[in-house]
Parts: structure tokens; sequence; C-alpha cells
């Protein structure tokens, strides 16, 4: 299926296609029987933050796996740096890393031999204890350097996932869930990384089951048993999910259903309007920024008092929850 | 940084890795030197090179023939072996206690032996017992064996010892017979017939005499005369003599015979006489014991060395140890790091299967060489190992089991599913080692299809080497090293195709 990508006007739009570290076209794997992603159609340009986000069992780990050349595809195309990457040769493979979701490193090692034996699997000369240092420290993780990796805590172990990725420099990341199951406050640190990656140049496609996490991407796939619903900013995403921006009306006094009837005949506000109390209303607009001055003064032709008027950011759970109903009522 | 020092790098990451997750386990280093150097210890230490001693009732019947003292009295000479329980002539009784396991062996004399002799067939002794090993069961066919070959030497030498004293009785019939022969030769010189004729016929009667006696007693030395394909210094065989004489004898008593005949046939059946007193003489100075068993043996070895039981045992333990040492650290590799994912790492990653079985290959060997080391040198100071040969060869032979065995190791960890299944197939691999190699039982007792099983277990060709340069000094067969070595190289092939399937298609470009 070809995902949709719709792009605001506001948010500069993807980086042209010459750019792109990633391209994607209907990309396709069956197991058995079992379609586990869908056609799927995807350009990934350089410099930024793609998440992939949908539920557990979405298909988002073999997307990865097919992206890194893991799994041949049952059917499409994947190119990596314009080329198949199971194709690549020695040195291609060290242009890029890959985070897997669980915890592959070895527990009897210490964090610092466990770091030590990923950087040899690249070929890092012998004199890399300086670059073992950074990663550590880039992670956080350079005072625990002589603890045993079964001794640390989950949270630690991932920080050193990402620094076993980390360690070789690469210019594209695959991050496989890197934030499942860890509190809120360290995958908020996580997130701080992968930004300051970004701003180094890296790329970065990241796996998600937390929808809520899109808002930290520069473009935001939203997957769905094996079909990818959509492609687009974060921004976009919501607007596409529901035609539109939102703004909430709050009145002093109730508003009448003739005042909202009103409402939906204006020319920037879309017939739709959803009734969020006796003296408020949501309404979907066009365009947020230049709605909101014209509907302060249709509220004061109207006679109506206004207490506040405010653009509303639907959560990014209720955006999947609405694009995944669509889906499902579309099929 | 050139390509090939990249490599390198790649390959030992391995190195320092399974170094640092060995170091981490000391329980384990521990359990691998001194758990084998202990149990060898104990064996030496503890084992007796003794006989068991079976607890044994003797079944006498009451028409016995041969009485209860005689019994115990034959039991004299494998008395190392038994321990007399008691006598009884209640079979069942003892057979009871048999099956209590309160007694280990019951013998039963056969009753009315001699009728049984005489109609021409042996009498059997039973030889009962409650065993269920096959060892133990030869054990017991084997003492009963000596016992009843200790009975037929008894009865033997009474046999033999009453013929020593009949000889007596033929010594006098010879000096009689030599009598007769000078008073026969002196009256047919002197003419008178009469006395001739009455000195012959007692001459005959003591040649049937002593026909009759040397023919048993002096028989037996005849048997050793042929036997032995030589001479007792004394003449011709006994039956031929006896043969020579009776002839002789007709010739004289025939009354045409001239007397010039006579003389000369009584001398020569003088002599003859003088031949079998002669061959008396020894029978008679030969104890009954060495008349009934004259040949015994003594091994020698024309090798170097005797090693004990715990020196001949020490190289096929340490060849079995390491090639199950190499074989289950391998196996449980590969599959660990697929169950756990990190193989997927190795397929992102620029590493090669090349690399990574070098590096695998590499950290094992020296890890396998360090416990080899470590148990050899304990084997040898303190177990007294000895090593005639030389321990570069030792050591090659060592890398080489090591080498092998880690082959086999890698194939069976990249077509295991689980850790079990790898265990398992380890496990099969010590069990056919037990069996196959040679460890237990001699190559020879095994047919030659299944032998193809022990050709292709290094503990086989670790035994077979080890053993030769350590215990003989020999230096190492080459075929049988290269033979294992070939196979090591093979499975190294084999391990390296399957790590190209398993790191992915994507491998076959690195």
């Amino acid at each position: 299926m070809e995902a949709q990508i719709a792009i605001n006007t506001p948010d500069p739009g993807p980086v042209s296609p010459p750019n792109n570290i990633i391209s994607a076209k209907n990309l396709t794997k069956i197991f058995n029987t079992e379609t586990v992603v869908d056609h799927i159609s995807f350009e990934i340009p350089n410099s930024i933050i793609f998440g992939f986000v949908g539920p557990s069992g979405s298909g988002k780990t073999t997307t990865i796996r097919l992206l890194t050349g893991l799994y041949t595809p049952t059917e499409g195309t994947v190119t990596m740096f314009g080329k198949n990457p199971a194709k690549f040769k020695q040195n291609e493979r060290s242009r890029f890393g890959y985070m897997p979701q669980l915890f592959v490193l070895y527990p009897n090692l210490t964090v610092w031999e466990n770091l030590n034996f990923a950087a040899s699997l690249y070929g890092m000369s012998f004199v890399r204890g300086k670059r073992l240092k950074n990663a550590l420290n880039f992670v956080e993780l350079y005072d625990h350097r002589h603890e045993l990796a079964r001794n640390i805590s989950g949270g630690m172990q991932r920080r050193l996932s990402l620094a076993a990725t980390l360690v070789h420099n690469p210019i594209l990341l695959f991050l496989d869930e890197p934030t499942a199951g860890i509190d809120p406050i360290l995958r908020q640190k996580f997130w701080e990384h992968f930004r300051e990656l970004k701003q180094q140049g890296t790329t970065i496609f990241i796996t998600t089951q937390y929808v809520s996490e899109a808002d930290n991407c520069d473009l935001v796939g939203v997957q769905s048993n094996g079909k990818l619903l959509i492609v687009d900013t974060p921004r976009g995403l919501r607007h596409h999910t529901y035609g539109g921006d939102m703004v909430d009306l709050h009145a002093i006094e109730s508003i009448t259903y003739q005042e909202e009837a009103n409402l939906r005949s204006l020319p920037f506000v879309l017939p739709r309007t959803i009734r969020t109390g006796e003296n408020s209303v949501r309404i979907i607009v066009d365009q947020a920024s230049t709605a909101v001055p014209a509907l302060v003064e249709w509220a004061q032709q109207q006679n109506i008092k206004v207490k506040s008027l405010e653009e509303y950011l639907p959560s990014f759970d209720d955006v999947f929850v609405e694009l995944v109903r669509r889906e499902v009522k579309d099929e | 940084m050139s390509r090939i020092f990249r490599s390198f790098i790649r390959a030992s990451s391995f190195l320092t890795k399974e170094f640092y997750e060995v170091l981490r386990q000391p329980r384990l280093i521990v359990s691998l030197v001194l758990g084998p150097f202990l149990i060898l210890f104990l064996f030496g230490i503890g084992y007796r090179d003794q006989n068991r001693v079976l607890r044994t009732i003797f079944v006498i019947p009451k028409n016995a023939v041969i009485s209860a003292q005689d019994i115990q009295k034959y039991s004299e000479t494998i008395k190392s072996l038994i321990q007399i329980e008691g006598v009884t002539d209640n079979k069942n009784s003892a057979l009871d206690q048999l099956r209590q396991g309160t007694i280990d062996m019951v013998i039963e004399e056969p009753e009315a032996a001699f009728s049984i002799i005489k109609n021409n067939h042996q009498a059997v002794f039973n030889v009962y017992h409650n065993e269920i090993d096959p060892v133990q069961i030869d054990y017991i066919d084997y003492l009963g064996w000596l016992y009843v070959g200790a009975v037929n030497q008894q009865v033997l030498q009474a046999f033999t010892s009453q013929g020593q004293k009949d000889a007596a009785k033929l010594h006098q019939d010879l000096r009689d017979a030599h009598a007769n022969i000078a008073a026969a030769k002196k009256a047919i010189q002197t003419g008178d017939n009469a006395t001739g004729q009455q000195k012959q016929q007692e001459l005959t009667g003591n040649l049937d005499s002593i026909s009759l006696l040397a023919g048993g007693t002096l028989g037996l030395l005849d048997s050793y005369q042929a036997t032995d394909g030589g001479d007792t210094g004394s003449g011709d065989h006994v039956q031929t003599t006896l043969s020579d004489i009776n002839q002789n004898t007709n010739v004289i008593n025939n009354p045409a015979t001239s007397p010039e005949d006579r003389l000369t046939r009584l001398d020569k059946i003088d002599k003859d006489l003088s031949d079998l007193d002669t061959k008396l003489g020894v029978v008679q100075n030969i104890s009954p014991a060495v008349l009934v068993s004259p040949f015994s043996s003594l091994t020698r070895s024309v090798a170097n060395y005797q090693p004990s039981l715990l020196s001949f045992f020490v190289p096929a333990v340490l060849a079995l140890l390491l090639q199950h040492v190499a074989i289950t650290f391998a196996a449980l590799s590969i599959v660990r790091e697929r169950n756990v994912g990190t193989v997927e790492l190795f397929k992102i990653s620029p590493i090669s299967a090349t690399e990574v079985l070098f590096g695998k290959y590499l950290s094992y060997m020296l890890f396998g060489g360090i416990i080899a080391a470590a148990l050899a040198l304990l084997m040898h100071f303190i177990l007294h190992l000895p090593m005639w040969g030389n321990w570069w060869y030792f050591t090659l032979t060592v890398a080489v089991i090591l080498f092998t065995s880690l082959g086999y190791g890698f194939v069976i960890s990249i077509i295991s599913q689980t850790d079990s299944q790898a265990v398992q197939y380890s496990m099969i691999f010590l069990l056919a080692s037990v069996f196959f190699s040679g460890f237990i039982m001699g190559l020879e007792k095994l047919i030659g299809p299944v032998r193809i099983v022990s050709w292709m277990l290094p503990t086989t060709y670790g035994t077979i080497l080890l053993r030769n340069i350590a215990l003989r000094g020999l230096i190492p067969d080459w075929i049988l090293l290269g033979g294992l070595a070939a196979i090591g190289v093979f499975l190294l092939f084999i391990a390296w195709l399957l790590m190209r399937r398993l790191i992915g298609s994507s491998a076959w470009s690195k």
C-alpha cells in the first residue's frame, strides 16, 4: 500500500529525493501464509529522525530487518545509500548501526568489555579507548564501565546497546524500540541523545510502540497490521487525520445550536464541530494560525463573549486510534 | 589500516571475549582441570590390583567320589580367588544363599563321577552364580575352569604318583631280566640247553611284566619327548624299544634259532633293557606335579615400559576429556549467540563467517590448550604419568585433537536450535567415545563397519597417539595424525559453509 504523504505548508517538508538515505518500494514480507509487511513504500531523507509507530505485532521489527538486509523481501525493493543492503561489502556495513529490541550482548562481560567487543566487530583500531570512553559518556555509563552487564539495570543495558550501536560512528542508525519498557525519565533522556545525534548529522530510523513519542520525530510512519497507513510530519499527521487543525472555543455563556450552525457555515471552518461542553465547542479549520483571529472577529459580531480561543493539539494516541479506526472502516 | 589487519581485529574480538567469559567462571575452570585430575588421583590411590574373591559353598553329594576334604584341598590352587564359606550336601540351601546374596558362587561336585567317566563321558562340575554383569560372568566361568583344571591336575598327580610307586617293581623286574639274560647267555655259550631254556622262560616272564609296567610309567616320558621333538638322551621311544624287545624275545624262543643268533638277540634285549632302566631313572627323578603339568608360561614384554593401569588410562582420559570439553564449549557458543540474538549483530556488522570461525577456533584452541597443559603437568608430576616420547609431539597431537573436536562442536552448534539440543549432541559424542574409541575395550572387538564410528571420533586417534608417545616413546603415527587433521579440515569447511548460511545471504558478499 502506498502511504499518503501529506505535507502542510507551515512545516518544512522532507528533504528532496536525491538526499534520501533509505528508499523502500512495495516492500512485502510473507512468513508462510502470513503477510507481516504489506506492500509498504517510503523514503527517508538524510539527517532526520524517522519514527516508525505502531502497536506490538504491527510489523515494525520485520520492516527494520528488511531495511538492514537481515531479511530478504518477499516482494519489493529496498535501498540504503542507493544500494541493496543485502549486497553491501564489508566497509559499507560500517556505515550504519543496528540496535535490536532485546539486549543481545554478553551478560558475563563488563560494560567496557562488551563495548570493546562491539568495536572490534567493526575492525576499529586497537587504540580505541577514547572512542569507547566517548560512547559511554554519551549514554552516561562511563562510571559503570567495570560492572558486569548482567548486574546493571534494564535501562542501563539499553544504553549499553545504544553505545555499542554508536561506537563505530555510523551515519545511519536503526533503533528497534529502544524506549520500550523503560521509565519516562529515561525515555526522555534517550530522546535527548537521539536529537543530539541528529544534530551531529546522523539519520535515525526508530521504531516505537509509544505513539506519543511521534512528537519527537521529524517524520512519522504509522504502521498497523503490516500496512503503512501514513508518513508525515507530526503536525501533518494530526492535520491529515482530522482533515485540518482543531481550535477550542470556550464562551462565558452557553453557545446555542444556531450559533454553532453559523460557525460551521464560515468558509475557513470545516462543516464539522464537536460539542465539548455547554459553553464550549471544538472546531476544525484549515489553518489554526489564520483561523483564530478570524474566529475572534466572528464572535464579536455574534455578541459571543469568548473566555478562550486556542488551538487544540490532540494526543498522538488519539491520532493513532483515529487512523486505525478509519483504516478498519475503509476495509 | 590494511584490510588484513582489520580482519584480524574483527577475529580477535572473540579471543578477548571468550577469555573474559571463561575467566569469569572460575568454578568451571576448576572443575575442568581439577575434576578429572581428582578422579584419576582417587582411582590411582583407590584401585586394588586384585581379583575379586568369591564367597563359595561346595555342594558334595553323599555318594561323592571326591571327599569334602579333598575338595577343599583342590581349591588351594585358587585360594586367592575364592573364600570357602562351607561344604554341604544340601544343594537347595546353597542356592538359596546364592539368591539372597550371602554367597557369590556354588560349586557342585558331580554325582557318581566314576560311572560317568567309565561310560566315556566327562563328569561335570556345576558352577552356579547370581550375576548379571557379563564381565563377572566371564570371570566366574574362568574360575570354574581354573577349579576343574585344579581338580583334574590333582587326580592326575595321584595317578602319576601311583605310577612312580609302581616303578620300583619295574626296577626289580629289570634287574631280574638282566640277570636272566646273563645266565641264559652263559648257558648257551656252555651248551647247557636246559638251563638256557629255563632262563629264557624266566626272562620272557620278566619282559611281559616290564612291558606292562613300562608302557604306563615310561609312556608319559615318551609323550613329552614327542611333544618336544627332541630326545631324552637315552635311545629310542619307549614303545619302539618294547616292540624290539618283544620281537627279539619271540626269536630267541623259537627252537629253530641258532645259538649265535640267540646270543646276538639276548645282547640286543640287554641293551634295550638298559635304555629302559635309564629312562626309568629319569621318570623317578621327576615330581608328579611336574609330570602332570610339565609346561608353564612366563610373560615378558619387549616394550621399554610397563605402565600401571592408571598410567595406561591417563592418555585416554586426557583425549576423551579434551574432545568433550572442545565439543561442548564449541557446541554451546554459537547456538547461544543465535538464541540471544547476538548473531544479528554479526550479520549487520562487517565481520565475515571466516573471521567469526577463525576467532572462535583460536580462542577455544588456546583455552583447550591451557586446560590440556594444566592436566598433563598435573598428571605427569603428581600421578607420575611417564613421558617416554617428545613433549612437542604430545602438544601437536593435543592441538589436532582440539582442532577436530572443535569442528564437530561448531557444526553441532550451528545445526542445533537450542542449548539442550547442543548439549544432547555433545553427550552422544561422549557416549560414543566411551564405547567405540577403545577407551574401555579394544577396537578389535568391534566388527569392521562399526569401526567406522570409531575412526570418526577424535578420542580414538588421541588415545592411540598419546599412549604411543607417552608410554612407548614413539613418534606420532603420521597417517593417524594426518587422518585426524583431515577430518578436522573437512569439519572446518562444513562449519564455514553453515556459518556463511547462518550469517545470512548478505554474508555471501562479505
